[in-house]
Formats: structure tokens, sequence, C-alpha cells
């Protein structure tokens, strides 16, 4: 008689249970927790960072991270990814910088509608072709990077005529706090709400859980997903405002560093990378933490050129953790 | 009755295995036993348990309760390798070879050894061994052809070859001739490959104990010496084919030898076939789609089932995705209520009114990770909105109505219906139809595929009461006395064409082999 695998206990392997719906809530409330921590600990090293001046500071820098964040909200959300919206929002402060001077507020308005149709292009090619989000923007990165440099002759432009259409974003203040984050954080609780109240508000995330289940009842999928990335090219086109007002100039590279933090502002606030769970503002957690992470970098002394690293592997150790492994099949 | 009863002592033996899942119990208290060089057969409808309790043979599942002995030891595997050195190979269903390379790589994939040097193949070794392995059973395919280039029989061949090959593991377990399990292996075999592969068997029983997994009662007769009937998860009877026929088995399998009562015929409702095409809510003239179907007419009235017939291939599944739009028609009318209507998505057919029950409800059906209510409202919610937005007391008050209508057992509607079983994943696909106040046909392909008895009962008097307010029901069935028993007529497909049409009014309805001898 030869030995065969393991006991003979007949004792069961319990099926694992139905994950319940309060552990999945305390997830979700574990960035917001990280983040308080984080300021705390921030505030105990420097109390001055608590001050008014110092957050709004912090506050103006985060809008233009914000807005891309919130972009790239939707794009993950439908279970895709947008690699091209940074360097969509620097295109976007070229084409300011060529446009404001002789189209004012038309051509601000006219910069926006350039960059969601960039951005439906997205949706359309990855719907339409069938191919994944990631390969169709990375191929957009390229392109529109390309776009930018030929388009700006490779350099910085600054912006004199015409500023008075974008000077407010960095110039007002509502209460002291500046129109930029005031319109950023505006647009996330606006896409809060509307998708809590309209009928369909839900739709991309239903689409990011179960698309076929969406489509086959009677999901407007196709729709969806140029929505998304339309939605994702608006929002790069604010940052690109936001942006071209504070640097009064427009530049073909002005937004590209900001990829890697939208991202990671995006998966760091708990939205899952493959789409369906979480929203807008689990992305305004997640944009703070990554703010507040900086401004804790630099206070504990670590080189600005970490920076990357820590936001690299802040992605990868986020989506670890908030990977619903049992619905992927196989991950490539 | 194909060979002599062997006795001895078992070399497989199930102790009341019990498997639960989230809301089901898919194996109750299993016991059955293989002997030395036997051939078992294990028969049940879909849904009775036979997937489970192979994927426990194989190592995929580990049982809840219960033992599992290999040649009267205790065993327990975690995982498909544990399986195959214990001696157990499986032929699966659907074929698992790597078609772009050779039969000997196939053969020896996970098992290559001492026929690896340094990362490269040594490939006089690989394919000496693989052709050891083939002249087990006699097979004269080369090992150093392609696998895609092979046949199908000839694939399944290279499967059971694969299968018996466990006995050669250098890692085995177990010492001795190995148990062959075939999953269902001849669904998609017919004539002298179904011949071939009961030779093969033959063949291997010498060498093998063998576990034969199928629902054709007439082959599971002919080739084993001993049948176990799995029913709703349990074993409910064994027999000998010499005492018992297709007949028996048939009602130990089903549990009933007579069925109006189970489908509710009493209440299904008749027409009267004078007034006809005043009532057609749904209407089809010469629909085709290439290579699918062609020239499919039928007319559908208020408060009919219409049952689709045919084998897999005769185009009734592509034609009813067609009708639901998704999948593009070639040609021919669609109507709807009487008026032209052509779908180029599903969204446009819900719009008209035009609900699908899908065959595949994990990936179609419910949307996994949203909530029960969310599930329901997700089809058509303009009933509980104002203009663009929610209403959220209406969509609460919607949504109970239809758990408590159809009796969907969830702890709340915020729920994930994930974790819900699937008869009742089942009932929130329905309500998710039936709560649109605009629908008016429902596809219904396969309703019933999976469930039990009693969310199968659930099902069939839902389509009584749909039919009762006037809805018009396509339905795709996978058991022909399920097609008879629900549906008022019944349209036969054979090779994408309309073979029959049959009238199916409560009493005087066709039967089995009138519809068999139209399909095949």
């Amino acid at each position: 008689m030869s030995t065969v695998p393991v006991s003979s206990s007949a004792t069961a392997t319990p099926v694992s249970p139905a994950p319940a719906r309060s552990p999945r809530r305390l997830i979700a409330a574990v960035p917001a927790i990280v983040l308080v921590v984080l300021v705390l600990a921030v505030a105990t090293q420097r109390p001055a960072f608590l001050s008014a001046t110092s957050l709004r500071t912090l506050l103006e820098g985060t809008a233009p991270l914000l807005l891309l964040a919130l972009g790239q909200t939707f794009v993950i959300l439908t279970g895709g990814i947008d690699l091209s919206g940074a360097v969509l929002a620097s295109f976007g402060t070229v084409l300011l910088a060529l446009w404001l001077p002789v189209g004012g507020p038309l051509g601000a308005a006219a910069v926006l509608l350039a960059l969601s149709l960039a951005g439906a292009l997205n949706g359309l090619v990855c719907a339409y072709a069938q191919i994944p989000s990631f390969v169709v923007t990375l191929g957009t990165m390229g392109l529109w990077s390309g776009v930018a440099l030929a388009v700006s002759g490779s350099s910085t432009i600054s912006i004199t005529k015409g500023y008075d259409t974008i000077f407010w974003l960095r110039d007002l203040r509502v209460a002291g706090l500046p129109v930029s984050a005031i319109m950023a954080i505006g647009a996330v609780l606006l896409a809060a709400v509307l998708m809590r109240v309209l009928s369909k508000g839900r739709s991309l995330h239903a689409m990011g859980l179960a698309e076929r289940a969406t489509q086959m009842s009677g999901g407007r999928t196709f729709r969806l997903r140029i929505l998304a990335f339309a939605l994702s090219g608006l929002c790069a086109g604010l940052a690109a405002m936001v942006l071209a007002a504070s640097q009064f100039s427009g530049a073909p590279s002005l937004a590209d560093s900001l990829q890697l933090p939208s991202i990671a502002a995006v998966v760091v606030g708990g939205t899952v990378i493959t789409g369906g769970i979480g929203g807008p503002l689990r992305t305004l957690v997640g944009a703070l933490l990554v703010v507040v992470l900086r401004v804790g970098m630099s206070v504990a002394g670590v080189p600005p050129s970490f920076e990357q690293i820590v936001y690299g592997t802040v992605i990868v150790a986020a989506v670890a953790l908030t990977l619903d492994r049992r619905r992927v099949d196989i991950v490539k | 009755m194909t060979g002599p009863l062997e006795t001895g002592a078992p070399v497989l033996e199930l102790r009341g295995v019990t498997k639960r899942f989230p809301g089901v119990v898919a194996l109750d208290d299993v016991s059955i036993e293989v002997r030395p060089h036997e051939v078992v057969g294990l028969i049940g409808e879909n849904g009775a348990g036979k997937s489970t309790l192979l994927k426990i043979l194989s190592g995929v599942y580990q049982q809840d309760e219960g033992e599992l002995l290999v040649r009267g030891a205790p065993a327990r595997f975690r995982g498909p390798r544990d399986a195959a050195r214990a001696g157990i190979g499986t032929v699966h269903q659907e074929q698992s070879l790597v078609g772009s390379v050779s039969v000997a790589e196939n053969l020896l994939l996970g098992a290559e050894g001492r026929s690896v040097r340094g990362g490269f193949y040594r490939w006089s070794d690989l394919n000496a061994r693989a052709r050891a392995q083939l002249a087990k059973i006699g097979s004269a395919i080369s090992p150093t052809a392609r696998v895609n280039t092979l046949t199908f029989a000839q694939r399944q061949m290279i499967e059971v070859v694969k299968a018996i090959s466990v006995e050669d593991l250098p890692d085995r377990t177990v010492d001795a001739e190995p148990v062959v399990v075939f999953d269902e292996p001849t669904s998609v075999l017919a004539g002298e490959d179904l011949e071939t592969l009961f030779a093969q068997i033959e063949r291997l029983r010498t060498r093998a104990s063998i576990i034969f997994v199928s629902h054709r009662l007439d082959e599971v007769l002919r080739i084993s010496d001993r049948v176990y009937v799995l029913k709703d998860g349990r074993c409910v009877a064994e027999r000998e084919p010499g005492a018992v026929d297709t007949q028996e088995l048939y009602r130990l399998m089903v549990g009933r030898a007579s069925t109006g009562q189970y489908y509710r015929e009493d209440e299904q409702g008749t027409f009267d076939s004078t007034t006809a095409d005043a009532d057609e809510v749904l209407g089809a003239d010469g629909l085709s789609l290439r290579g699918r179907f062609a020239d499919v007419s039928f007319s559908v009235r208020r408060g009919e089932v219409l049952g689709i017939a045919g084998v897999l291939g005769s185009g009734r599944e592509d034609l009813c995705r067609a009708i639901f739009g998704a999948e593009p028609l070639d040609g021919g009318e669609l109507r709807v209520g009487g008026k032209r209507v052509r779908f180029r998505t599903p969204a446009d057919a819900v719009r008209a009114g035009v609900g699908y029950v899908p065959a595949e409800r994990r990936f179609e059906g419910v949307a996994m990770g949203m909530s029960v209510a969310e599930n329901i409202l997700l089809a058509d919610s303009s009933a509980v909105s104002a203009g663009p937005f929610a209403v959220p007391s209406k969509r609460a008050a919607l949504v109970k109505q239809w758990i408590e209508r159809l009796r969907v057992r969830t702890p709340d509607p915020g729920t994930d219906v994930a974790t819900l079983s699937g008869g009742n994943q089942q009932k929130v696909v329905l309500a998710k139809w039936l709560s649109s106040p605009r629908l008016r046909v429902l596809v219904l392909d396969h309703p019933t595929r999976g469930l039990d008895v009693g969310a199968k009962e659930d099902v069939y008097r839902f389509v009584r009461e749909m039919c009762g307010q006037g809805l018009a029901i396509v339905l795709l069935s996978d058991t022909l006395e399920e097609t008879i028993a629900l549906s008022h007529r019944v349209l036969v497909m054979r090779d994408g064409r309309v073979a029959a049409h049959f009238d199916a009014a409560p009493g005087a309805k066709p039967t089995q082999v009138d519809l068999v001898e139209q399909m095949v």
C-alpha cells in the first residue's frame, strides 16, 4: 500500500464565506485613514504644514493632478486604462498658448473640445477595433506627445495676450481657496453626485464589473467606453488650463510627469484596477494622499528624484492590496 | 454488458462525499466505487453533480465531507497533480491539447524529465517515450505529428494516451494500474469515431479501470459494467446493464415518469387558431445569417410559447441571439408588434421590448459584483426614474416587489448577486426583464440549465404566468421533454433551416420521437 497525498481526516474545509459587506466598507475607508495618519505624521514633524498658507499651496498644487486622476477614474471604472491623459494635458497647454491669443474664451473652449475628441478617439478605437486600451493609449501617448512637440517647435510658449481668459484660475480666491482647487474638487463632487442621482449613473461600474451582462441587458457599452475616454480628455483639458494659468505658458511636456501619480491617485484611493468598484470620491482621497506623500517625502529628506520610484511602488502595492483575484481568470 | 464483471478490492472509492457551494449542495453524501478493469457509467442531468464529482476526482475541487480512497488508502488531492500522481487521468470534454506542437510534446507535457537536458529537448528520447505511450493502446499516430493536423478522433486518442500516461509519472504515489475518467467523450462524436472510441475503451479496460460519464443513456448501457445515477447531487441508484433499460434509467435520472404536473401543463393556455395572426407579437420572415441559418420564418402570438428544437449546429442558438440583436442578420424581416425592426445591438432590441435570458448566465445574465437591486434595474429603469434622475423610493419599491413575486432568496436587495445560488441568480435575470414595462417578447435560452429541481419548477411557473400576461416567448431548452411540455408550438431546426413545425397544444403534444426524426 503506497502513501497517498495528505491526510485521512474527513474534516471539511469550509467553503470560504461570501464576502460580507462590512469588511468591504472597511477596506474602502483604509485610504482615508492612511491620509489622516500621514497628515498627522507630517504635521508633527513640521507644524507649519497645517497652516492656512501651506494648505492653500497644497490644494493649488493638487488641482492638475486631481483633474487628471478624475479623468483616469472614469476609464479605470470601465476596466480600461488611459496612458495618454498627461500627454494630452501637455498638448492642451500648447494649444492654449497658441489659441488663447487669437480666440480668447473661444480658444479655451476649443481646446477643451479638441482634447475631449482626442479622448473620444481613444475610446472609439478601443471599442470598434477591440484593442485593449493599454495598447491604444500607449500608442496615442506617443502620437500626441509628438504632435505637441511639432506644433510647439519643441519649446515653451509663454502666454501674454489672452492670458486674461485663464488668469482667474491662478489668482482668484474664494474664501481663501484658489479657484483651480475649487474647480477640481467641484468636478469630483459633480461626478460623484451624478453617478448617484442619475438612473444610469452606475453604468460605468456595471460595465467594469460585467461588460457582457451589461451589453446583453441593453447597455450601450460602445458609447459608454467612448464617453469614459472623452471625459478623460475633457479632464485633461481642464488640467491643461490650470497648468497653463499657473505657468503663464504652454510646453510640450509640461504635464507629462503627472501620468504616474494620476494613476497612483486612482488606485491608492481604492478604485479597483480591473474596474467596477470605486469612484471619484475615492480618487479625491487618493490624490490628496499622493500629494501629502510628496510633502512628507520632502520633510523626511527624500530627494525629489526618488518620487517616481515611490509612485511606481505605491501603484503596484495598492493594486496588489485591492485586486479581487477571483475576478481575474488569467493575469497577463 | 461488455465484459466479465471483475471482482476484487475497489481501486477507487468515494464514501459519503459532500461538496457545497454558496447556496447549493452540489454533492450530497455520494458513495461510489470502481473495481479493477471495470467500466463504470455515471449519468445524470445537467446540474446533477457529475462535473463536481469529476472535479473532485481530478483534484480541482476538494470535498467538504466524506472520504476518497485510492486502492484502499485515504487520499486528498490538493490539485490536479496529486490526482495524476495517484494514477487518475482524465479525458476532458473539451480537449486539452496544445495544437501548435507535436504529439510527443503534448504527451509528455509536464513530465519531460530526462528528455530535457540543459533546457533543450532531447528529441530522440522524447519521441521514443511518446511512441512507447502510444503503443500501449496500439496507436500508430506519429509522435512527431503536429496536433492540429490530426482529426478530432485522433486527438481524442492522444487525450486517452495522455490520461493513462499518469501511470508512468516518476513521482507517482500509487504504483498500480490507472483509473481513466472519460468526461462526456461522445457528445461531439458520431458514427465511426464513436465505434473507434468504444473499441478503444474495450482495449483500455485490460490495463485500467474506467469511469465513463455521459448523458446518452444507450451508450452508457452499452459500454458499462455498472451504472451510477446522480440526481440533484445525490447518488440515487446503482444498476447493472442487464437489469435495466434506458427507460428506467431515464426515470431514475429525472425522478418521475409523468411530466404533465411538473411542467404545469394544466395551466397552459390554448389558442384559437383561427384568430392567429391578429395577435402576432414577434414575426419573422426568411431570416438568415450566413453560415448559421437561412430562410427561417415563424410567428409568435400574445401569450404563446414557441419552442425551438435542434441539435448542436442546427443554428437555433444563433437564431435566438440574432432575434435579440446580439448577432447581425444578413437578410429577412423581423417584426415586433407588427412593426418591422432592425436590431444592430441588444440595446435596440431592449428598446423595442425584446428581452433575452442567456444560456451563459454567469457572464451574460447577471452582472456579478453588482447588487440584486442594481441587476433587476439593469435593463430598464425608466419606470422608476424622473427624466434622467433615479427616484430611490420607487426603485426600492419595484425591486422589493419583484424579489417577492419571484421569491428571490437574498438577505437584502443590496447583496452582491454573485453570492446567490444559480436558481436565485436566474430569478434575478427574469426579474430584470419582467420588471420592464416595455417587455413584449422574451427569448429564453436554456433557462433551466444548471438549476436544481425546485428552481426549475419556479421557472416553469413563471413561464406560465408570463404567458398569462400576454408575453410572447421563444424557448430553447436543454431537453426535448421540456421543449414539448412548455411550448404551444415547436419549430424543429436542422442544418440551419426549419425542418418541421409542430403544434403542441395541451393534450395534443408531439412525442420526442416525432421531433428527433426531424432533428437528425
